[in-house]
């Protein structure tokens, strides 16, 4: 399910958070269940490995727990713990010594498969085909357009989480959806 | 084409795809989008993102979960535990650097006489059970190591 679509009568985030800080582990718990998969997401697209961007997850919510007393909720929860899975990411990259970055003038479009007859499977490929094209994208310009569209965050909540302004994020997505368009042609 | 902006429709295309609430009406949108080819493979595009999100593993979730569980439980250590030592420790060491023992009363329910006869924590001995340590310091030495000990409550605190 997508983090957005819980009914009302389930505690916001805030509620969470206000539980959490009173030591309500559940609350907690709820909080991870949320937003895990985001979490991931963000991880993996910069990291391009399971493995290291699970552990990223599991670090930037141990660090956002153990900081919740200062979380001021200045933005949402959602884009706190997702600018810190951010920051952890670009950590793990640091500390890995490489940057899975690609250029894009290097990336080149990637050819499309032969398509089978079946509408799912030509639908599965094209996204599969999307998904390649968009590793290839500068990471800024790649996290804008996952969390534009997959998370559906604002580009004021983009810029805090990739650490630009709100026009520098927007420029980034339309950026990346125009330099992805060219390469799925 | 209608007379909504190419501009306008692509800014709000992400939340279309996605049924999201957006600032654009979808029956404008989708008004625009009969007109126009650029902003209609815009979000053939987009709906290919959307619907083929990258998974998160199965018990990533779990595994996280354990992980704040676990790390929450060490940070907070049982502070009173930490503390009881430190008390117990400022104590003896009172006890140990009064010029007259006698003089320090502490007050022990009978039980714990009976179940350890001849305890060695209540003696005033001071090179049973480690004490030599306290031995020579100061009420403010002590007191500083107190505040040292008792890490737990300033860890539980943040």
């Amino acid at each position: 399910m997508k983090d957005d679509e819980r009914s009302d009568a389930i505690p916001s985030d805030e509620e969470m958070v206000e539980r959490g800080r009173a030591g309500d582990d559940g609350a907690l718990s709820a909080l991870v269940e949320r937003h895990h998969a985001a979490a991931y997401r963000v991880a993996f697209s910069m990291l391009r490995d399971s493995d290291a961007a699970q552990d990223v997850v599991q670090d930037s919510f141990i660090k956002a727990f153990r900081a919740l007393e200062g979380f001021r909720g200045d933005s949402s929860f959602r884009t706190w713990v997702l600018t810190i899975v951010g920051n952890e990411a670009r950590g793990a990259l640091r500390r890995r010594g490489r940057r899975r970055e690609t250029a894009l003038e290097d990336a080149g479009p990637v050819p499309s498969e032969q398509k089978a007859p079946d509408a799912e499977v030509v639908d599965a490929q094209e996204a599969e085909r999307a998904r390649r094209m968009m590793e290839s994208l500068p990471e800024k310009q790649k996290l804008s357009v996952a969390l534009r569209i997959e998370e559906g965050l604002s580009f004021k909540e983009i810029g805090e989480i990739i650490g630009s302004s709100e026009g520098a994020a927007r420029v980034n997505y339309f950026h990346g959806i125009r330099r992805l368009r060219e390469l799925m042609q | 084409m209608s007379n909504t902006k190419c501009e306008t429709v692509r800014e709000w295309i992400p939340d279309y795809v996605s049924g999201r609430p957006g600032g654009l009406d979808a029956a404008l949108l989708e008004s625009h989008l009969k007109a126009c080819d650029e902003c209609s493979a815009e979000v053939g595009l987009a709906r290919l993102i959307f619907e083929s999100p990258v998974d998160a593993p199965d018990g990533l979730a779990r595994r996280v979960r354990e992980a704040v569980r676990y790390d929450r439980a060490s940070d907070s250590r049982p502070w009173w535990g930490v503390s009881a030592a430190a008390v117990a420790a400022l104590a003896l060491g009172i006890g140990i650097s009064s010029d007259n023992p006698a003089q320090i009363e502490i007050s022990v329910p009978a039980y714990a006489y009976e179940s350890e006869a001849g305890d060695l924590w209540l003696s005033d001995d001071g090179l049973i059970a480690g004490a030599p340590v306290l031995d020579g310091l100061t009420d403010e030495a002590l007191l500083q190591l107190l505040d040292e000990l008792d890490v737990g409550g300033a860890g539980g605190a943040a």
